[in-house]
This record gives structure tokens, sequence and C-alpha cells, in this order.
């Protein structure tokens, strides 16, 4: 009993004492750690270790044409401070002005100002030299006045936006009713080429950001590591999301299902306002709690799943899809800005037939899901295209390639997500565990690709 | 759906934070101004060059053409180098013959600041790069005592006729070595000197080389003598030149301007040691030069205001300037000129100096009728030496 009590008392004193013990025993590493880099700066370390002659490495970030001047924005991305000792344009030494100092800590940033007469749409190549004789340099494919936000460009950037954004979005959900009164193997199919077009512009989007990171970003930064890192929480998290989302919407609707019972007629009357301007009499058949016909969408038994999933699938794709187009903005913007396009009407023309396609992809699965005011629509439509008109702002104005590189794999994460998601609701019409066994899905998705590629092909 | 709205505007500020993290040329641009009144003293730079105003910076000032920056250790003084002829300690032996004593050491691990900020192993001879100038009289005997200072094989190849074992090419000097280079100076010209191992273009290019000047038996006229060697250097390896230069310092004529006098006649010995391009040249403004190209013959092959010379060509230059002002003085391959090879002569009023002969300048200014004389002089001149070699 003694010795029983001894053991509780140890194991109390255990407890007792763990508590400041578990700090100290949590810092200790820290502490150890610490000694250690300290160690390794000391001069004493640093000769015990540093072998071979660190190379500089200085990454252009952004180079701006304005008045009489030009101006390079420089990140010292070698392993050791450098001084920058004189500046050129193509290739031949100018004066210039560094801001803040010409002494770059490791990663530090620098802006160089290089008073220069330039002519618009020219090609410049800036460089610098560091302490070394080591010269750095790139080139800004044609020289463009650097847009300063006045309203006049904000409006620019906007209706650009609006024409690239948001009524392709508008004009590929005029499919709406067509889709509608698709037969089941057609649906599939159309929903099967809208994930063609997603994974297209997932990936068109992955390698954008990895030009941009490849191009403007410095390796230290590990642009391409940020890109997958990116992309794979920005689907992660919208899976998260997009799981919560609908599990609420399902207790929601399990808690108003008495009173959404009693108020069925009511429903159908003015909710479904959409439906009954559009297609009418015949389109109550596919309805799915109306239908009875083998061959129409509506054939398949709707499952609770089926029936919430809908109208959350497409605000998911319309985000997914506005995501993207953020970061289909911001390169528009910032390519402007780069003066890297021109832009033209035959671009914008371009864009829009690329990005009618997204209007489908958000059609698509509501088709199925019965009610639909058009007021749903517009903001699906909004919240797809709307963020063009921003990552036009972004791009043209503020333009840093690490949020480009940022946006644009959170674009592809949500892409990814939200192509997931339809594949997986798929697989639920298809009753295959392998959704390609599905011909139909299969040529759909091919199909899907093949249109983005096409259409890109316009740009 | 409100809420998941409200997740996603959530996240986009908190990805946005994080790129302002990583990135402070990122700004938004409301702060931008509110940074822009910085307290740091503001610099002026630029707006020397017509077209161009100067602007103000908080920053630091980065202008090879127009600041006149010391640099801490250069290459050479091109102040003292352009006029500065070393005639070697002398002695007579009893036939009046003239021997010239001199001492090279080579070396090749000094970091020199080649231009402002820029720092480069240069090679040199005598601790300079061009080596000194090294001046003897035609049938001088030249004695030079070669030590190799560095951690290679060196050696000097003077240009100009003398023995084989004395031509410094295949009698490499290894690190600590030393051999006298011993050979009469002929015939009269100004040559260029440098070291011939291989690689012969990092031996060059990184700065082994100088001027050898021999004078006829009959001096010259007198003048305001100075030397200059076109050069570059190529401070990042990619066999192309950084910088060009005339005396290794670029720009630095341009905020040192070559002072001389009105009327006064001036001699410039010019010798292109310009590794990678294949050419280089001259070009005086504003006036016209007399040039002699190698230096060899007594007269004058052109009139002329633009020399292009390959490697290891050289010639003499001889003009006056009429009329007092700054005058530039430039490679006429611009890009050349825009990379540091541009200087700046100074023509001041008043007294000409010593060196001056009346004779000479009324010669000189006599343009058009002497010059033509002068060059029928030089073609018979030739073929009268062409025949002496036959002879």
């Amino acid at each position: 009993m003694e010795e029983y009590k001894k053991i509780n008392k140890d194991k109390k004193r255990v407890n007792t004492f763990s508590f400041g013990k578990k700090i100290i025993f949590g810092l200790i590493p820290f502490i150890a750690l610490t000694g250690m880099i300290i160690f390794l700066l000391s001069p004493t370390g640093h000769h015990l270790i540093s072998s071979g002659i660190s190379l500089p490495e200085i990454t252009f970030e952004k180079i701006e044409f304005e008045d009489d001047i030009i101006v390079a924005y420089i990140r010292n991305t070698g392993p050791e401070e450098v001084t920058i000792s004189q500046a050129d344009v193509n290739d031949r030494i100018h004066a210039a002005a560094i801001e803040p100092s010409s002494i770059l800590s490791r990663l530090s940033t620098a802006k160089v100002i290089i008073p220069f007469s330039w002519n618009p749409a020219e090609p410049y190549e800036i460089g610098i030299t560091v302490d070394d004789g080591t010269r750095f340099s790139k080139i800004a494919e044609a020289a463009a006045p650097a847009p300063k936000p006045n309203i006049e460009k904000v409006s620019l950037f906007a209706i650009i936006g609006i024409y690239v954004g948001i009524i392709p979005v508008m004009i590929g959900m005029l499919w709406f009713p067509f889709i509608r009164r698709l037969k089941i193997g057609t649906y599939k199919f159309f929903l099967s080429i809208t994930v063609g077009l997603l994974v297209f512009l997932g990936i068109e989007a992955l390698l954008e950001a990895n030009g941009i990171s490849t191009t403007n970003l410095a390796e230290v930064l590990g642009g391409q590591m940020l890109i997958i890192l990116i992309t794979i929480i920005s689907f992660i998290l919208l899976s998260y999301i997009a799981n919560k989302l609908i599990n609420r919407s399902e207790t929601n609707i399990k808690d108003n299902k008495k009173k959404k019972n009693f108020d069925s007629m009511k429903e159908n009357t003015n909710e479904g306002e959409f439906i009954h301007k559009s297609t009418q009499e015949r389109d109550r058949s596919s309805s799915p709690y109306l239908s009875t016909s083998d061959n129409t969408i509506s054939s398949v038994i709707p499952t609770k799943d089926m029936l919430l999933k809908p109208l959350a699938l497409s605000l998911m794709i319309s985000v997914g899809i506005g995501l993207h187009n953020l970061g289909e903005g911001l390169a528009i913007g910032s390519a402007i800005l780069l003066g890297e396009i021109a832009l033209s009407t035959f671009l914008i023309i371009g864009f829009t037939i690329h990005n009618t396609t997204e209007g489908l992809a958000i059609v698509a699965p509501l088709s199925k899901g019965g009610k639909l005011r058009i007021r749903k629509l517009m903001i699906f439509g909004l919240i797809a295209g709307g963020p063009t008109i921003i990552g036009a702002w972004i791009g043209g104005f503020i333009y840093s390639p690490i949020a480009t590189v940022i946006f644009l794999s959170i674009g592809a994460g949500a892409i990814f997500q939200v192509a997931y998601s339809i594949f997986t609701w798929l697989s639920g019409y298809s009753g295959h565990k392998n959704i390609f066994t599905d011909k139909s899905i299969t040529l759909g998705f091919i199909v899907g690709m093949s249109i983005m590629y096409v259409t890109g092909l316009l740009l | 759906m409100l809420r998941y709205v409200l997740i996603v505007i959530l996240i986009i500020p908190s990805f946005y934070c994080m790129v302002l993290l990583l990135d402070k040329s990122f700004k938004p641009i409301f702060l931008n101004y509110a940074f822009a009144q910085s307290e740091d003293i503001k610099k002026t730079f630029g707006g020397y060059l017509p077209g161009y105003k100067a602007k103000d910076t908080t920053g630091d000032v980065l202008d090879p053409m127009s600041q006149v920056i010391l640099l801490e250790n250069a290459p050479i003084d091109p102040e003292k180098y352009l006029r500065e002829f070393n005639y070697g300690r002398m002695s007579v032996d009893s036939n009046g013959t003239i021997t010239r004593e001199f001492t090279i050491i080579a070396s090749d691990h000094q970091m020199k600041e080649i231009s402002p900020g820029i720092y480069y192993n240069l090679w040199t001879f005598n601790g300079t790069s061009p080596g000194p100038t090294i001046r003897a009289t035609e049938g001088d005997i030249v004695k030079i005592k070669f030590i190799n200072n560095g951690s290679k094989f060196h050696t000097i190849h003077f240009h100009g006729i003398h023995q084989a074992k004395m031509d410094g090419v295949f009698e490499g000097i290894g690190p600590g070595g030393t051999y006298t280079y011993e050979f009469i100076a002929e015939p009269y010209g100004v040559f260029p000197y440098h070291c011939h191992i291989q690689p012969l273009e990092e031996h060059i290019s990184h700065g082994l080389y100088g001027v050898y000047i021999v004078d006829p038996k009959s001096p010259r006229e007198p003048a305001d003598e100075m030397v200059m060697v076109m050069n570059g250097f190529d401070t990042d390896f990619d066999t192309e030149n950084n910088f060009y230069a005339v005396n290794s310092i670029p720009y630095y004529y341009m905020h040192h301007p070559i002072q001389i006098k009105q009327d006064q006649l001036i001699r410039i010995y010019l010798v292109n040691m310009l590794e990678f391009d294949p050419i280089n040249n001259f070009h005086l403004h504003a006036n016209m030069y007399y040039l002699y190209r190698s230096g060899t013959m007594p007269n004058p092959d052109e009139y002329t205001d633009m020399v292009t010379m390959s490697q290891a060509e050289r010639g003499i230059l001889e003009f006056t300037y009429k009329f007092p002002g700054k005058y530039m003085f430039h490679a006429h391959k611009t890009e050349f000129a825009e990379k540091g090879w541009m200087g700046v002569f100074l023509v001041t009023e008043g007294d000409t100096d010593q060196f001056t002969d009346t004779n000479i300048i009324d010669q000189n200014i006599n343009s058009s009728l002497s010059t033509n004389e002068k060059i029928q002089n030089q073609n018979l001149n030739q073929i009268s030496m062409n025949t002496g070699v036959e002879n």
C-alpha cells in the first residue's frame, strides 16, 4: 500500500513538475539550435564550413517605363550581400540611381532608376553590373508606359474585364435551356466537357504560373514549389469548405423539409420563374420530382445528395472559375503593363470565345437541379467573371510576379477541386467506379480539353 | 452561400499579406504616398546630357561618366600614365652606344577597381595595366630584366626587330623566374609589348601589355606628347568586353579632361590592345590629325579624324587645336564609346609652352596644301624605301 502510494506520489510529482519542465525541455533543442547557428555564423564557424566561391545572383522582377525614365526592380537572390556598381540600357552604360541603397543584403530588393528617353513598343534590355564585374540583365519586350491609376485607366481595365470575363460567361450560360432538355447520356457528355475545360484551365494556370516563376522569380524563392504548395492548399481548403457548405445545406433542408413541402406549390410558381419563362411546359417533365420517362436526366432516382449538390456545385464552379479569372485578369493586366502584349480587338475576341465555355461549365450541373432563379445565375456569372476586372486592376497597377504566381496557383487549385467534385458527382450518375468506362464521359472530357486548346489558339 | 463567399473574400487578403511580406516592391498605391516623403538626404543624378533632366534620389547614384569618383585601388593613374615615359637607367660605352636598363615585374593576383565599384583581377607589369611606357632612341641597347612575380608562366614579347630568343614566346618564365631581354632598339616607331603565354587571349585581356616607343635618331618635332592605349575589360568572362577605355579607366578623361594649349602641337602614341573585339578606333572632334601608321615612317599616311585599328595596330597622331574649348575624342564604334571609351580635351588659350616651334605650327595650320605635300612626300619615300630593301 505504501509502495503504491509512493509510486502514485512520484507520478504526481512528475505531473506537477512537468509544466515548468515541459517548457524547459521544449526549449532545450531551440537553445542548442540557436547556439549552433551562432557558432556557424561566427568567423570561426564560417571559416570551417565555407569553401569555394559564392557567385552573386540578381533577379529582375519588374521593369517599368515612365516619362523619360526606366525603372527596374531587382532582388539579390544570391547567397551573399552584393553591391550594385553600374547600370546600363541595351548594354550601354547610363547614369542611374539605386534606391534605397546600392548594397543589397540577401533577398532584399532595390529600385534602379535610369533616366532614358525610350521609344514606345521597342524592346529594351536593362542591365546592372555588380562589384565583381558580373552583369545581369533582362529584356522588356516592348516598352509601354506604366499605367497610372487614373479614372480613364481604371475604367479601361474594367471594360476589358467585362469583355473578357463577365460577358463571355453570361453568353455561355445561355446554353442552360439547351442542356436542360438533354438526355442523360448527352448531359453526361456535356458535363464531362466541363470537366475537360476545367482541367485544361487548371493546367494552363499552372503553366502560366510556372512561366512567370521561371522568368520573373528567383530560384531562391522556390517559385515552382510555391506553385505546387499553393495549388494543393487551395485544393484541400476549398474541398473542406465545399463539404462544410454541402453538409450545412443538407441539415438546413432537413429542418425546412416540412415547410418546403408545405410551400412547394408557391415555390414552383415564384422561384421557378426562369424555367417557366424559358422552357414552359415541356420542361416540367425534366423536373426530377415529376418525370417518369426513362430517357431524361431525371430518370435517375434522385438521392438527397443529388438534389442538394447542383447549386453548391455550380457555386463552387463559379468560385473556382472566378479565382481562375482573377489570375487571368492579373496576367492580362500585367502583360499590358510589361508591354508584352498589344491590346487588340483580336485578343479580346479570342479571350471572349475562350471564356464562353466557362459559362457552360457553370450551368451544366444546374440543369438537373430543377428550380432556379435568373438572379442566381447572374450572381454566379458575376462571381465567375467579376474577378477578371479585379485581377486586371491588380495586375495593371500593382504588378508583382510573386502575387501573380500565388493567385494563379490558387485558381489552379480551385479549378482542380471543382473538376474533382464534378467527377465524383458524375460517378454517381454513371454507377461505375471508374468513370472512364462511361463512353459519353470519356468523349466529353476529350472534347472539352480539345475545345479549350482550339479556342486558346485564337489568343 | 454567404459564408462561403465571405471565407473566400478573407482568404484573398491573407494571401495578399503573405505577398507583402515576401515582396517589398509590391506596395499598394496608398502606401507609396505614405513612404514617399523620406528624411534621407537627396542626391541629384543625371542631367548632364542634353535632353535629360536631373533627377533626385534618396538612394545611391551609379554614374561612372560624370561622377568624379576616386578609385580606391585603380589599375593605373591615367593622369600620370598619359605623359610618363621611362627612359631606363642609362649608360654609355666607349663607342657612344647608349644602353638603357629596365626592370619589369609581372603579377597576376591583384584585385583592382577598374571602374567605380567594379573589381577585377588585373594582371600587371610593374603594378599597372598598361605597364610602363618604355622609350629609347633608335640604335640604343635595351635591356629588360623581367621578373615573374605571378602564379602562372609569363613572358614579355616586344614588337620590333630582335633575335629569336629575345622574342618572349618559347622561353616561358615560371613563377619566381627571371629573364633578361636584350636587343637593339630598331626600327623607330611605336610598338606594343605584351605577355605571350597561352591562352594568349587570357593573358592579354587581363592586362599584361604596355607601350614601347623608339624615337628616330633625328628627333621628332617638339610636341606635347602623350600615350594612349585603347583597351577594355571582360569582367564577367563571357568573351565580350564589359568596359572600354583609353588608358584602362572608363570615362576617366570625361571628368578629368586632358588639358592642352591652343596652337600647341599634340602627339599621341596610340596603341590598340583591345581583346575580343576585332576593331577599335579613335575619332577626334572638331579637328583633323596626321596619322603615322606604326610611326615607322617620317611622313604621315593620312590626314583624318578617324583611324580604325585591330589588336596591336598602332600609330602616331599629330594635331593642334585652332580654337579653345572642350573637344571630345572617342571610339567611333559607339558601343565602345558608350561603355567608357570617351574623353575630352580641354583646350585653353594662352602661351604655348616650351615644346612649341612656331614653324611647325605654321606648317600644320596651312592645312590642305601641307597635307597634300606630306602625302606626296610619303609616297615618294615609300618607293625609295622599297628599293632600299631590295638592294
